[in-house]
């Protein structure tokens, strides 16, 4: 009796959080990774008479040439007093199995040169079909800026990552030295985290502009006479620092914090232990606290590195996504309805598919290499 | 209390305001002209103040897509609040897809009675079809160079600036470059540079827009951009969108853009700046002009106050006063071009003898693309920079890029557009 409710409990208590995942991350994650996978396509009907509810006599796709033997024109009067001129033309064309289908459709169907003479037109419109594909797949792949865009975000990460885990760790071990005025530090690495990356990716412009602050200081330095220009097409590798530099500043404290938690759980008997048989502070840093940080690094080397895929706003403010881009800017233009973008939502699922497979790809090998002793020891 | 009534009141009002209550007791003389042109709070008042003159006009600017989205919902309903549409040539083919506009043929017919319209425009509001007039051409723009009066000491020995070759401003830029040791040059690449290498290299060098895409003379139109014009561009052109604060700042000394985006250096310095049309390559002076049109949909509740409001519109009074305070030039003949202000004439001058050159190309927007019109954008961007950022094999680039643009026209089966040849069927590429 006991057990059998102890059984249903835990599950009863997750169920609330259960639902919630379902609902708002994991059904939204499945429908957009359809729209990767499905076009909307067209098929046109062929009616037997001139009218809405006729019988359907056969199906046509889009864009073929159909001859047109007859057309019927009636009159609609709309609520401005106007009428207006609506056409059914009779069609003679080729289905998809070959076969012949003659029958009405409707004007708004059909491109047709001139609705009182043409004796051809063109199928250009229809009702929704859906069919799966893998067109999105393989246009992104084949895009000439997907590449640049992967090569650019996995460049970001290799150099990113090294430089935010040893600056992480060395703050981490800052604090926990209990130096006087440790807080002050504390807060001031704690100060990057109440940033967004928007900003941080403006301040590093006016830093790094023709006329901004780097430029400014070598020259009342006396180091140059004239502002050297650091974001141009052929400067693409100045480009590169500045991201790197907003990206450490911004994101090194979420890495900081999560090590100093992990330093924290450390028994302080290990380090005395350690310090008792004469081992310096390499030796103690080497054999007793790294491999103690694992679980932590782990953690948050998944978190960065899922992180670093999706890196956007940094990248946008500082090249304006022309000239250097990244995956995630790549799925926001093919989303964008406005005028830099293509209002293509399909293609957009495609990338964001693609981001989230190799962040998954990258958490997996993590998962598996960055193992600690008593994970590896269990097998 | 008082308060409390007043806030009830003022919820109450805003309820109507919203259901539309209110709009059912407009009187039947107004007619509201929405547009996606005209639409920062500065030009809706100059607008206003021309539509004044008109009778009761509501004038609702608006972006693109939100006034798409009305207008096929106003369809989808049966009934709407929207008189007269003004749009891009670009907007109209997804209205038309949508079936939701009058056929303005006679009303054109009456228009071309009293002036002159040209026919490419009138043309392009057809959308492809041969009898219905999906909308009327209201005013254009396009885009010119200007030049830093600095700047035409450099001119190259024999150089007509009203007449250039782009091999002469290619040299004009290298003897800049040599004088001053800076490239001087500007052109937006993070703006409208598209319908540069659209409408402006490719119909110059190629004789047309989209068929020539991966020719040997466009490999030599690259090859050329490549070598002897970039290297005398600022570098810091991939991050300009409009020209006319990197004229007015003296970044640069010569620039190509849009009218509207070069208006306040001629505006601000007329004596400073000069006009002038784009170059010319060896297939003609091509050019891109901007065609802004007037539709009507079917749902408007007002259809004779939109028809006056458009006669009235393209009337050379009206026309002459949207050139003279929003520098949007006129379709129709007759227009009086006395006392503009120094800005648009300097414009005004430069658009007619790009125009009326004796080597003009006109090159149109993409007619049948629909919705996928920025998709042809990325394919001529993404050639430049491959080519000429990236140093990647010209002819490599051509095919592949070439590939993707076929694609995109046998996807969409837009027949072929001018400068190109007309084309039975979906476009193709030599």
């Amino acid at each position: 009796m006991q057990r059998l409710r102890l059984g249903l409990a835990p599950y009863l208590l997750i169920l609330p959080s259960f639902i919630y995942l379902a609902v708002f991350f994991a059904w939204p994650m499945g429908r957009s990774l359809q729209l990767a996978f499905v076009r909307d396509s067209q098929i046109l009907p062929v009616l037997s008479e001139p009218q809405e509810d006729a019988d359907v006599v056969g199906r046509l796709p889009m864009q073929i040439e159909v001859a047109v033997v007859d057309r019927l024109k009636t009159e609609e009067l709309l609520p401005n007093g106007r009428t207006r001129p609506v056409y059914w033309f009779k069609v003679v064309g080729e289905a998809e199995n070959g076969d012949t289908i003659e029958g009405w459709v409707h004007q708004k169907n059909l491109f047709i040169k001139s609705r009182t003479e043409s004796d051809t037109a063109r199928v250009v419109s229809g009702e929704g079909a859906k069919e799966w594909t893998l067109d999105y797949i393989e246009r992104m792949v084949n895009d000439y800026r997907f590449q640049e865009a992967l090569k650019t975000t996995l460049l970001l990460i290799v150099l990113i990552l090294p430089i935010q885990f040893v600056l992480a760790i060395t703050m981490a071990l800052v604090l926990q030295s209990r130096l006087r005025g440790n807080t002050l530090f504390l807060y001031i690495y704690a100060i990057p985290l109440g940033i967004s990356d928007l900003a941080a990716g403006l301040v590093w412009v006016t830093i790094f502009t023709q006329r901004g602050y780097l430029n400014t200081f070598l020259q009342q330095l006396g180091l140059i006479d004239q502002p050297y220009i650091f974001l141009s097409a052929d400067r693409q590798h100045w480009m590169i620092v500045a991201i790197v530099l907003a990206e450490v500043w911004r994101a090194t404290s979420i890495v900081m914090v999560i090590v100093v938690s992990g330093l924290q759980a450390i028994p302080h008997e290990y380090l005395e232990a350690g310090e008792l048989f004469g081992a310096n502070l390499w030796q103690r840093l080497r054999h007793i606290i790294l491999p103690l940080l694992k679980p932590s690094l782990q953690v948050a080397l998944i978190l960065r590195t899922i992180l670093a895929f999706q890196v956007f706003a940094v990248v946008v403010a500082i090249t304006g996504g022309r000239v250097l881009t990244v995956l995630a800017y790549e799925t926001y233009r093919w989303y964008d309805p406005g005028d830099s973008g293509f209002n293509n939502p399909n293609m957009a699922a495609a990338y964001a598919g693609f981001i989230m497979l190799i962040s998954l790809a990258f958490a997996l090998v993590y998962l598996r290499t960055v193992r600690t002793q008593e994970e590896a020891a269990r097998e | 209390m008082l308060r409390r009534k007043m806030r009830s009141l003022i919820v109450l009002l805003v309820i109507l305001v919203l259901t539309g209550t209110l709009g059912a007791y407009a009187q039947t003389g107004k007619v509201t002209f929405m547009s996606t042109q005209f639409n920062t709070v500065e030009e809706s008042d100059k607008a206003r103040a021309i539509l004044a003159d008109f009778g009761e006009v509501d004038f609702v600017p608006s972006e693109e897509g939100p006034m798409i989205d009305l207008l096929k919902a106003e369809a989808q309903a049966g009934s709407g609040t929207v008189d007269l549409v003004g749009a891009l040539h670009g907007t109209f083919p997804v209205l038309a897809q949508e079936d939701v506009l009058f056929d303005l043929s006679d009303l054109l017919a009456e228009i071309q009675a009293e002036y002159e319209l040209p026919e490419a425009f009138v043309e392009l509001g057809k959308l492809g079809t041969e009898d219905y007039q999906y909308y009327i051409p209201w005013m254009q723009a396009t885009y010119i160079m200007a030049a830093h009066k600095d700047a035409l000491q450099y001119l190259p020995e024999g150089a007509d600036l009203n007449a250039l070759t782009w091999e002469q401003l290619a040299a004009w830029a290298k003897n800049i470059y040599d004088a001053t040791g800076e490239a001087k040059l500007g052109l937006p690449v993070a703006g409208l540079f598209h319908r540069f290498l659209e409408g402006y290299l490719y119909p110059s060098f190629t004789g047309g827009m989209v068929t020539g895409f991966k020719s040997a003379e466009a490999a030599a139109m690259w090859e050329w951009f490549k070598t002897d014009l970039w290297p005398y561009v600022h570098p810091q052109s991939i991050a300009y969108e409009f020209m006319q604060e990197p004229l007015l700042a003296g970044e640069v000394l010569v620039a190509f853009d849009h009218t509207a985006r070069l208006i306040n250096a001629f505006n601000e310095r007329p004596e400073d700046f000069v006009g002038f049309p784009a170059p010319a390559g060896p297939a003609g002076r091509g050019f891109m002009p901007v065609v802004v049109g007037l539709g009507i949909p079917f749902t408007a509740p007002n259809p004779d106050g939109a028809e006056a409001l458009l006669k009235y519109m393209l009337s050379p009074e009206t026309q002459a006063r949207v050139l003279k305070d929003l520098a949007f030039f006129p379709v129709v003949g007759g227009v009086d071009t006395s006392g503009l202000s120094a800005g648009v004439a300097i414009e005004a001058g430069a658009v007619a003898a790009q125009a009326n050159s004796p080597d003009a190309l006109p090159a149109l927007l993409p007619v049948g693309l629909g919705a996928r019109g920025g998709e042809i954008n990325e394919i001529y961007r993404n050639a430049f920079s491959r080519i000429v950022l990236n140093g990647e094999d010209i002819q490599t680039v051509l095919d592949q890029e070439g590939a993707n643009l076929q694609k995109l026209l046998d996807e969409t089966g837009a027949p072929c557009w001018p400068p190109d040849a007309p084309s039975e069927g979906a476009c193709q590429l030599k």
